[in-house]
């Protein structure tokens, strides 16, 4: 994947507050690079919505700006390169989904031959002539991406893009969306589903209560692996580990065992020099933290786990 | 361009647009001429009581013959057509917050103001069909309870043809525009359809009635600039149909020149609020 460092979503200290007092989104500062597939991680109700509406001109910032492919969000220049479905996607329920499109189509200005393909890439082709009320919520979300697709744009804004599908849809949808990512196609996902994000997405950001917490690649995110070590006698242990990485990057964990920052190369060698000064060694493995435990340290909620 | 092809495109292909222009065609038939036709030709005697001496029911018929037919059209239906008017301007936008497209349609290309006038636009054709084929079925209807009755084949002349349609568009316009706009600022289609339907069935017409009886002239003064007083203005313009041996009406309390520029300016001030609403309102839904 060709991921540049020029970002095509950018937003300086957005915000929206509402009359009510809620702040729904707090001085967000994202970056979104070219080509990349980028997780827009949160609980529900975090803001990720009201963000994502405003990348696409639906809702007007408080405060604070945004460019979205080079222009600004909601500006015919702008929405002319981004293909977005924020919610579910919405169209015409007397219409077949082939109309649907030829519409969309039509609005954007783009050839009614994209349609075909459009929907050749969702597989909706065998049920394009009937009706949208007739689609079953999977198709229905394909048919949205198809919709996004149509004017086939530099960047695609998908919000929970499987939110209640079933799970042979969510299998679909999430390998339609890693299938998008790849090439030059920049795909902005938002999820409340970890595993969702780790499989699809090459750079996470985190939100939480409107406001960035964390954002990097998964393994960023994940920070290095530590060592976990239990030996007895424990101080004769503890005395090895601060002496070979220093006691910051020791700690003493409730169940007596140590969890150690280290290259995980040195494992062996931790090991020979506790022998050497008379441990016994009961437990030495590597802990790496799961995504799961960032977000929820980030966040303080189990929410999508 | 593209805005208004694309509504036209949606708006043509929904049935319920094409359920309320027929309907307003069969009520047009069957209440317009097929029941008066009915009534003034086989009532017995006793109806015409309460009539000047040597009228009958069937003297009334004249409204229903060719020559009439524009006058009928208007005088008739620029209330209660434009009923199917307003629904027809509440559909086109009511639909868009129920459906959730509006944020479909704003996330395209366009900016929201080109998207509200590819509506209008298209709004504006399909009110055109509904009036061209109102007096279409107006002037077959009439033309069918002349031969009916072996009467003359008499016709308006072609300019009042054309400026009794041009009156209905003004007139369907504002109704249409007056659904849009309600739609418009009350995010959906329940809401609008009955409050437009209430000023339009009760609301002036009990303020004024009530009003005008108890506290004189003046309030016919107040009166000439609502909406509906105007519809009927315009609709009168164009002359009353006199009845044998029934005194004439009066002519309009305003002239049609007063109607056209009171009607236009109510569509225009419905855009400019659609406008306005959807330039500052957040889409949510």
């Amino acid at each position: 994947m060709a991921t540049g460092s020029e970002p095509i979503v950018s937003t300086r200290g957005l915000t929206k507050h509402y009359g009510n007092g809620i702040v729904a989104v707090d001085s967000l500062n994202l970056n979104v690079r070219r080509g990349e597939v980028y997780g827009f991680l949160g609980p529900n109700g975090a803001g990720k919505t009201t963000t994502l509406r405003m990348l696409v001109g639906l809702i007007k910032p408080t405060s604070g700006s945004a460019m979205v492919a080079g222009a600004a969000p909601g500006s015919p220049a702008s929405l002319s390169r981004v293909g977005a479905i924020i919610e579910a996607p919405a169209f015409y329920p007397y219409l077949s989904g082939y109309d649907n499109l030829r519409l969309i189509a039509i609005f954007c200005g783009v050839p009614v031959k994209r349609v075909d393909v459009a929907l050749e890439e969702v597989e909706l082709m065998p049920r394009k002539q009937h009706r949208f009320s007739t689609y079953s919520l999977g198709m229905k979300q394909r048919l949205g991406i198809a919709a996004a697709l149509i004017k086939e744009p530099d960047i695609l804004i998908l919000d929970e893009p499987t939110n209640g599908l079933d799970p042979q849809g969510m299998v679909d949808v999430r390998k339609l969306i890693i299938d998008l990512g790849k090439g030059e196609r920049t795909v902005l996902v938002s999820s409340h589903l970890l595993g969702e994000v780790e499989q699809m997405c090459t750079r996470i950001g985190v939100i939480q209560k409107g406001r960035f917490v964390a954002e990097g690649t998964i393994d960023e995110l994940r920070g290095a692996a530590t060592l976990t070590v239990r030996a007895e006698p424990a101080a004769a242990a503890a005395s090895v580990l601060n002496g070979e990485v220093g006691p910051e990057n020791v700690k003493l964990l409730q169940d007596g065992s140590y969890s150690v920052k280290v290259d995980l190369k040195r494992t062996a060698e931790i090991n020979r020099r506790l022998v050497q000064a008379g441990a016994d060694v009961t437990e030495l493995r590597a802990t790496e933290r799961s995504l799961e435990d960032v977000f929820m340290e980030l966040t303080g909620t189990e929410a999508g786990l | 361009m593209r805005a208004f092809l694309g509504e036209l495109f949606k708006t043509v292909r929904r049935p319920a647009v094409w359920v309320c222009v027929v309907g307003l065609f069969a009520v047009a038939v069957t209440i317009g001429y097929a029941l008066p036709w009915l009534a003034e030709t086989y009532s017995p005697p006793s109806a015409a009581q309460g009539l000047p001496q040597g009228t009958t029911l069937a003297d009334f018929k004249i409204a229903l013959y060719p020559i009439n037919f524009v006058r009928q059209t208007l005088q008739q239906w620029s209330v209660l057509g434009g009923v199917f008017a307003l629904i027809l301007g509440v559909l086109l936008q009511g639909s868009e917050y129920g459906w959730g497209t509006v944020k479909t349609i704003y996330t395209q290309r366009d900016g929201r103001m080109v998207m509200l006038a590819g509506k209008v636009g298209a709004l504006a054709v399909v009110v055109l069909l509904l009036v061209l084929g109102l007096f279409a079925v107006d002037a077959a209807s009439s033309t069918g309870a002349a031969l009916l009755d072996g009467k003359s084949l008499d016709y308006p002349d072609a300019t009042q043809i054309l400026k009794g349609i041009a009156a209905m568009f003004l007139i369907y316009g504002f109704w249409s525009l007056f659904g849009l706009v309600l739609a418009t600022l009350f995010r959906q289609s329940a809401m609008a359809i009955g409050l437009g339907l209430a000023y339009a069935l009760v609301v002036e017409g009990l303020i004024f009635g009530f009003g005008g009886g108890l506290l004189g002239d003046w309030v016919k003064k107040i009166q000439e600039w609502f909406p509906i007083a105007n519809t009927g203005y315009l609709a009168d313009s164009f002359g009353a149909i006199t009845f044998r041996r029934l005194p004439a009406q009066p002519g309009p309390y305003a002239d049609a020149t007063h109607a056209v520029a009171v009607l236009a300016a109510y569509v225009v001030t419905f855009v400019l609020i659609s406008a306005l609403l959807l330039r500052r309102r957040d889409v949510t839904s």
